[in-house]
């Protein structure tokens, strides 16, 4: 794009400041904060208890210290490593794909009606067929070759992706277009200029959900037969009844797909500089 | 419309207007016969009804009128944003098809690029015509310090008050340096001090820019504070009831709104509005 946002350093202070909250907010705010704090060491400590209290079965119900163990074991024995390369490249490479091509034809069939009422009704058929009715022709497709993993991922965000890049670039502002069609903005310029810009937080909130999206089709994709990734790994120790591995599988999956959600948040602030 | 109406219909005050020397140049916007016909779901409306004038170089003209009377869409047509209609606009020579650079349009709302800051939003026009950036933004600073908003030249819209955001979305369409200006109810959406302030400003910026600039607006007051003519248009079918030319000493500001020259106009625009009002709605209780 032609222009750059380097000037979002110097942005003027807003004319209307707002008040700051008052003094006797501050109590319950600080018990909330304390609160807050307790809650994930207090559900260990509850779980750990109850689990090794005896009225569950510990080999099916391991406390924690097993998991946490568990995970330790995984991480030294180098396996952690490549379980979570083979996974994070499976999600990784899925969504850009699936977003590159979402965001592609979302441009598309939003700004023309001729490949909307190509593509779309195709595309709203397709769409809510869950990506993990996919797997079994998948195999029969692709064999357990990392493609047909990727094609199950890339078919999970690219229709998250397209629906919202559609939406956005139909619902951008007319009065925008008008605008810069007044100011001599020329075609090319326009899409690059004004369409893509004014679709921009649809896309990125698509995008966000299209993150969360791809994770679960990794599960779909992994359970499907593979060789390595954090799921398979749940699912082999799932057959050993290694149950520690198992949760500890659980966790790392949670954890990582938390860490992408902060991630894509943060990217998403610096993308929509304006708001 | 016959051809003596026009002259009828003037009602000068003062007789200091150079419209003999005006008269004889080419017009910058000629509207002729200008009909145009919306196609809604109950069926063929027209909106605009044989509406012709003529606005001279450098005049300031408003068109007033009820909402809904098709005031926007004979100032959308001449934008060349109102495609198809029946007649001729013909703006500096040209005939109207598509909007073109010299011809600049401040709409009601701002209609500002929200990831632009003021400074970028202005340089937008003189960036796509292939200035290049430094001089783009040489223009933009210029029209900031004009419109007063050298504070806020690297500020984002949605910090900015209503009142500002019209100014830049003014300096924006000045960027192009436009011969002609054409303002659709730009301050509608202000307060009425805002809006005051915002007429002066106005008046002011037009000593400072030889443009020809077409105002619409509902606002009678407005019509008369800024213009050196005013159209009074009728609602449905659009069309245009009289031509008044407003000969009040420039430059003005809000204060003649007191002077009784100006309350004699305002009598003037009243009447020929009340007039039409009166027969509207007896011509509605009829059918």
């Amino acid at each position: 794009m032609t222009y750059d946002n380097t000037s979002t350093a110097g942005k003027a202070d807003p004319p209307v400041r707002r008040l700051r909250a008052s003094p006797s907010a501050g109590r319950p705010y600080r018990l909330n904060l304390l609160v807050g704090a307790l809650s994930v060491p207090l559900f260990i400590l509850l779980w750990e208890l109850i689990a090794r209290s005896g009225i569950v079965n510990m080999v099916l119900f391991p406390p924690p210290s097993v998991v946490a163990v568990a995970i330790l074991e995984w991480m030294r024995s180098g396996q952690f490593f490549w379980d979570l390369s083979a996974s994070l490249y499976r999600v990784t490479t899925g969504f850009m794909v699936g977003a590159v091509l979402g965001i592609f034809l979302g441009v598309l069939t939003g700004q023309f009606p001729l490949v909307s009422s190509l593509l779309s009704p195709l595309f709203h058929i397709l769409r809510p067929i869950p990506p993990i009715a996919f797997v079994p022709i998948v195999i029969l497709w692709f064999g357990l070759s990392e493609s047909g993993k990727l094609f199950l991922v890339v078919w999970g965000v690219f229709f998250t992706v397209w629906l919202s890049t559609h939406i956005g670039v139909q619902k951008v502002d007319r009065g925008l277009i008008r605008a810069a069609l007044m100011l001599g903005t020329p075609r090319r310029q326009m899409l690059q200029e004004i369409v893509l810009l004014g679709a921009l937080p649809y896309i990125v909130v698509g995008l966000r959900t299209a993150v969360s999206i791809s994770f679960y089709t990794l599960v779909a994709a992994e359970l499907a037969g593979s060789f390595a990734g954090i799921v398979y790994r749940i699912e082999i120790a799932q057959q050993n009844l290694q149950t520690g591995q198992v949760m500890g599988g659980l966790a790392a999956l949670g954890l990582i797909s938390f860490i992408a959600d902060r991630l894509f948040a943060a990217l998403a602030e610096r993308t929509v500089w304006w708001r | 419309m016959q051809p003596g109406h026009r002259s009828n219909a003037r009602l000068s005050l003062a007789s200091s207007q150079p419209s003999a020397v005006a008269e004889r140049r080419e017009p910058a916007i000629r509207v002729s016969d200008l009909s145009i016909v919306f196609e809604t779901n109950r069926g063929q409306v027209m909106a605009v009804d044989r509406v012709s004038f003529d606005v001279s170089e450098g005049e300031f003209v408003c068109i007033v009128g009820p909402s809904g009377c098709g005031k926007s869409t004979v100032l959308n047509t001449i934008a060349g944003l109102e495609v198809p209609f029946e007649g001729e606009v013909v703006v500096e020579g040209q005939p109207m098809h598509r909007p073109r650079p010299d011809v600049g349009m401040v709409f009601q709302q701002p209609h500002l690029f929200p990831w632009k800051s003021v400074r970028r939003n202005i340089a937008h026009g003189p960036r796509m015509l292939g200035k290049s950036a430094s001089q783009a933004n040489a223009i933009a600073d210029d029209l900031i310090a004009m419109v007063g908003l050298k504070r806020f030249a690297d500020a984002y819209p949605n910090t900015l008050s209503g009142g500002m955001q019209q100014r830049v979305a003014i300096a924006r369409a000045l960027a192009n340096q436009p011969r002609v200006l054409l303002m659709d109810e730009p301050f509608g959406a202000l307060d009425a001090q805002t809006r005051a302030v915002m007429q002066d400003n106005l008046l002011e910026l037009r000593e400072r820019i030889n443009a020809t600039i077409v105002f619409v607006t509902h606002d009678i007051d407005e019509a008369i504070v800024l213009a050196d003519r005013v159209l009074i248009m009728s609602a449905g079918p659009g069309r245009i009831l009289r031509e008044l030319d407003v000969a009040l000493p420039r430059p003005r500001s809000n204060a003649i709104l007191l002077e009784p020259a100006y309350l004699s106009l305002k009598k003037d625009c009243l009447d020929v509005i009340r007039a039409e009002g009166l027969r509207a709605f007896q011509q509605s209780d009829e059918s």
